[in-house]
């Protein structure tokens, strides 16, 4: 007996089906346990689950292991049951969910008092079906985890149960449903074709058949389903509308692990599945990475306009997960260990940033920084946290955010592309940008506004925590404690780690390798923090800029930014136009790779 | 003749998605829009289903029939019989976000939800996520 | 209140221009994805007249190896059985954000007056319906039941059988109303029975684990082709299905039924 649990391979099955059961005796014993206990069993679910999987990184090393369900082995070549997959991408994702959960779970007691063990049992399923993604090696099956995560997020968002939050949920539903089943049919065209769900097993069908319309079909429609979960222009629609009247620890979670969960699925698909078809490959190389870019542009300039706090970090999530997604396109391992390193760096800091604008909502009682201006005084330490975070997000040249860049970047220049800095530079200048602004009109009581804008109309919106401002920051202070381990203390087992994780994720193949090349530190590493300290002051100090100046540059920029936010003020059927004409985008780019 | 007939369940495949689609994007009901959601989600059946499909087949049910006999695809059937669920979730989920939505809203029409900004329809009046304009 | 109010003439009338252009955007966007389906719609296997191996091999080991005769079930509680371990959470996540969602606006009460929403008529069921209903709820539950027993050897199993149950539950509404159908009914027993169903199947896979074999593997007796208890522990996976998904059902029908609930005087109206 003992023997069946000490396999490394079988761990995997057991964080997921561990935490599933819980979570159903804990839904059965609702009304009787103690809102306490049920805090503490979660608490301790959530990081033995992550220990469990940091541990099996380690442990199953080089040699990734597969174990099959119910015993069904493949026969005579063919797979017939389903497998999971423990290897070092899939067991460090997972440990890194453990890592976000039990945070946010802490940061969010005393905010879903009126849900009592209902928001345990939700959470609870939440992190078990983000677990059994990444550990999947079959396609429906990954599929029916990634539609329970889906579903436990339309929940989360819609808790508020106010109208915005509503309409907030409804969008973030519609738009995902319809890339859900974008993803069913892309998996029916593939077993269609190969007969079989098992990644192992179409990827031999792929390698047979390259050229493929049906495979070729299949990557796109699952990708798009996948790049609507990862909020990528232009299906990123609903992320804005959904993270800003989500619950605060609930958008923790959907910035700092959620979103990155479709850009791990399409990593997924890319390597272990399709990439034997050069069509693919190429989709990937510009397709992907053509979206990244305009996602990194956009969510930035977006992320600079916002005045709603949380709909602002939303957008700065769009465009970060975009520069992550360039490092999927590049097709190399190292391209793709610098991406899982910026997404883990970006969802400690974004997951940080959430919680502090939920110390906002709970103790300023309002989100909108023109309102709030001033109002944080009393909460400076708050101010502070926030501060050195919008420094991380605009790439000061310490931790794995920047880590990451870099090992994208030293990517990007060995297949030829030296543009990426910019791009980077540009998303983070941006959006660490906004966020300093904000630190400094909230928490410093600076840029004086004029009266025009302190009428504009805000919502009352209001968290109730019932706990004091330390014991809220607590967590947050340990969620930096935590980067800071990994981003200084540890930085270069990180970086190997993520390395090795790409490695095990590519299957050893690598289509673009990099050429040994050392890290090349982009010119001024402290240049893209420079200009946002630069753009935060500007904005802040705007009375002093002579009304000349100012009014040129606001005349010319605003037709842009006003179809900007026109767009961005849609309705539903807008944002699935637009999903379509994404669709039509990468369909296009196929066609013309053939 | 043959191949017209052969591409015939493809065709209704992606007429399904269409007129679901259309539905989604002009809607003014999101009960409504619920229902589109469900043509959708039908044509990802009437896919599965006609993959597994053969001629002369019998269902994958050896009761009545020797095991042996040629079925078929139980597979595709039973990735259905999942779907069938995700789509009672979903649905489910929906129309309890929907009916909070008439008591808090007192609407149910999309095109008069505009989270963050009042900017297109009605009143224009100014709006509140932006800080531009 | 977010929502814009669209009840004006000029409302009215910039939604119908938008409107245009969204059809026409829409039949551009319609055209070119089917220009781009073509070609795939071309390389589609010949419908009906294709192999199907994966299939095949499922029809193959069900009878020889399980001893079972519904090559779906076989699918569904052994072969991918993870899949539907996954289905059945799923449910359990709808039902409890459900719950959240619809019991956030209206609280916990559940004393206040049932079944009057102003302006609609709350008449006693006519003898008629509530006779026919007392017949046929017992019989769909029975059905219900029979569909989900025989889930290894005849077309059903636990989802359909759990679904016909639940839906018993709606005759019983239909013959009572919904004052004595909510007295009948407690909804923590069904939370429970959905809970409990729902572990019960990932327990059975952590009992596999227990005697030495894989997550999920069948043990127990495999019994005899067409018999009942056949499939092993098949059956019990297949019972803790059949639970979880009445229960899950039966805890959506009341979580919306007492939406129907009248407001007292004292409740805010808007939670």
């Amino acid at each position: 007996m003992n023997s069946v649990f000490a396999d490394p391979a079988a761990w995997p099955i057991c964080i997921v089906a561990g935490l599933l059961t819980l979570a159903g005796v804990l839904l059965a014993g609702a009304k009787i346990v103690p809102t306490l206990l049920s805090d503490i069993v979660t608490l301790a679910a959530t990081a033995i689950a992550g220990g469990m999987a940091a541990v099996l990184a380690m442990r199953i090393g080089d040699h990734p292991a597969l174990y099959w369900m119910g015993g069904w082995t493949p026969r005579q070549g063919q797979a017939i049951g389903i497998a999971f997959l423990a290897d070092r991408a899939g067991a460090g994702a997972t440990a890194f969910a453990g890592l976000m959960f039990t945070v946010a779970i802490w940061f969010a007691r005393g905010h879903f008092a009126g849900a009592r063990n209902h928001f345990h049992v939700l959470m609870l399923l939440f992190l078990a079906s983000q677990c059994g993604f990444f550990f999947a090696h079959d396609l429906f099956d990954m599929f029916v985890w990634f539609e329970m995560m889906s579903v436990a997020g339309f929940a989360l968002t819609g808790y508020a149960l106010r109208s915005p939050s509503l309409d907030g949920a409804l969008n973030f539903t519609i738009l995902n449903t319809i890339g859900a089943y974008l993803i069913l049919m892309g998996i029916a065209l593939a077993y269609a074709r190969a007969n079989a769900l098992d990644f192992s097993a179409v990827r031999a069908i792929a390698q047979g058949q390259p050229d493929d319309p049906l495979l070729i079909a299949a990557f796109v429609l699952i990708t798009t389903g996948f790049l609507t979960k990862a909020a990528q222009v232009p299906f990123h629609f609903w992320l804005p509308d959904a993270h800003a009247v989500a619950p605060s620890p609930v958008s923790a979670i959907f910035s700092g692990i959620m979103v990155s969960v479709g850009l791990f699925g399409v990593a997924r698909m890319v390597w272990e599945v399709f990439a034997p078809c050069p069509v693919v490959r190429h989709l990937v190389h510009v397709g992907l990475m053509s979206l990244g870019c305009g996602s990194a542009v956009m969510g930035a300039v977006m992320a600079l306009m916002q005045r709603h706090v949380k709909r602002m970090l939303a957008f700065s999530t769009v465009s970060h997960v975009g520069v992550a997604l360039i490092g999927v396109g590049l097709l190399g391992q190292q391209g793709l260990g610098g991406s899982l390193l910026y997404l883990a760096g970006h969802g400690l800091i974004k997951a940080v940033l959430f919680m502090i604008a939920g110390i906002m909502l709970s103790t300023l009682g309002g989100i909108d920084e023109i309102g709030l201006r001033g109002a944080g005084r009393p909460i400076w330490p708050a101010g502070i946290v926030m501060g050195a975070c919008a420094l991380v997000l605009a790439g000061i040249p310490i931790g794995p955010l920047d880590a990451g860049a870099q090992m994208m970047d030293a990517q990007a220049r060995s297949s030829g592309l030296h543009g990426l800095t910019l791009v980077i530079g540009f998303a983070g200048a941006l959006t660490g940008g906004a966020v300093l602004r904000v630190t400094g009109r909230v928490f410093f009581n600076l840029g004086p506004t004029s009266g025009e804008e302190d009428a504009a109309p805000t919502d009352d919106e209001r968290e109730h925590a019932n706990r004091p401002f330390a014991a809220q920051l607590v967590p947050v202070l340990a969620l930096l404690a935590v980067w800071v381990l990994f981003g200084i203390v540890f930085a270069s087992g990180a970086e190997d780690f993520a390395l090795a994780a790409a490695r095990d994720m590519t299957l050893d193949a690598d289509f673009f390798p990099r050429r040994g090349l050392p890290h090349v530190t982009p010119v001024l590493p402290w240049l893209p923090a420079l200009i946002a300290m630069a753009i935060a002051s500007a904005d802040l100090n705007r009375h002093h800029i002579p009304d000349a100046v100012y009014g040129a540059f606001a005349g010319a920029s605003r037709p842009a930014f006003r179809m900007l936010q026109a767009i961005h003020d849609g309705v539903i059927g807008e944002y699935v136009l637009w999903m379509m004409a994404g669709l039509v985008f990468l369909a296009g780019i196929a066609i013309l790779g053939c | 003749m043959g191949e017209a007939l052969s591409l015939l369940p493809w065709i209704g495949v992606v007429w399904l998605f269409g007129i679901g689609l259309y539905g989604i994007v002009t809607s003014r009901h999101f009960v409504h829009l619920t229902g589109c959601l469900a043509a959708i989600q039908s044509s990802s059946y009437l896919l599965l289903l006609a993959i597994g499909y053969r001629y002369g087949a019998v269902a994958p049910i050896f009761y009545d029939k020797k095991p042996g006999t040629q079925a078929v695809d139980p597979v595709v059937q039973a990735l259905v019989l999942t779907d069938v669920v995700i789509g009672a979730t979903v649905s489910a989920l929906l129309l309890a976000l929907i009916l909070q939505l008439h008591k808090h809203a007192g609407t149910v029409d999309p095109q008069a939800m505009r989270p963050m900004g009042r900017a297109g329809v009605a009143d224009g009046r100014q709006r509140r996520g932006g800080r531009v304009g | 209140m977010n929502a814009v109010d669209v009840s004006s003439r000029e409302a009215q009338a910039t939604i119908a221009r938008r409107a245009s252009v969204l059809r026409g955007a829409f039949a551009a966007l319609a055209v070119a994805l089917v220009v781009a389906a073509w070609p795939v719609m071309r390389a589609m296997p010949q419908f009906g007249a294709h192999p199907l191996i994966y299939g095949d091999r499922v029809n193959a080991i069900g009878p020889a190896e399980r001893h079972i005769t519904n090559m779906v079930s076989a699918i569904n509680f052994d072969i991918r059985g993870l899949d539907t371990l996954g289905e059945e959470f799923m449910l359990l996540c709808t039902v409890t954000g459900g719950t959240i969602l619809l019991r956030g606006g209206r609280g916990e009460d559940r004393r206040a007056q049932p079944g009057c929403v102003r302006g609609r008529a709350n008449h006693r069921p006519p003898d008629s319906l509530r006779l026919l209903c007392r017949m046929l709820a017992p019989l769909t539950m029975v059905f219900g039941l029979y569909l989900a027993i025989n889930a290894v050897l005849t077309p059903g199993g636990g989802f359909q059988g759990g679904v016909v149950i639940a839906s018993a539950l709606l005759l019983i509404y239909l013959a009572e109303g919904y004052a004595g159908w909510r007295d009948a009914l407690g909804g923590e027993f069904f939370d429970a029975m959905e809970g409990l169903g729902a572990a019960l199947y990932a327990l059975c896979g952590f009992a596999a684990m227990g005697l030495g074999r894989p997550y999920l593997a069948v043990f127990l007796p495999l019994g005899s082709l067409k018999s009942t208890f056949s499939g092993g522990s098949m059956l019990i996976v297949n019972l803790g299905v059949t639970l979880a998904v009445a229960g899950g059902f039966a805890t959506l029908l009341i979580e919306f039924m007492e939406e129907t609930r009248a407001l007292n005087p004292g409740d805010d109206a808007d939670g």
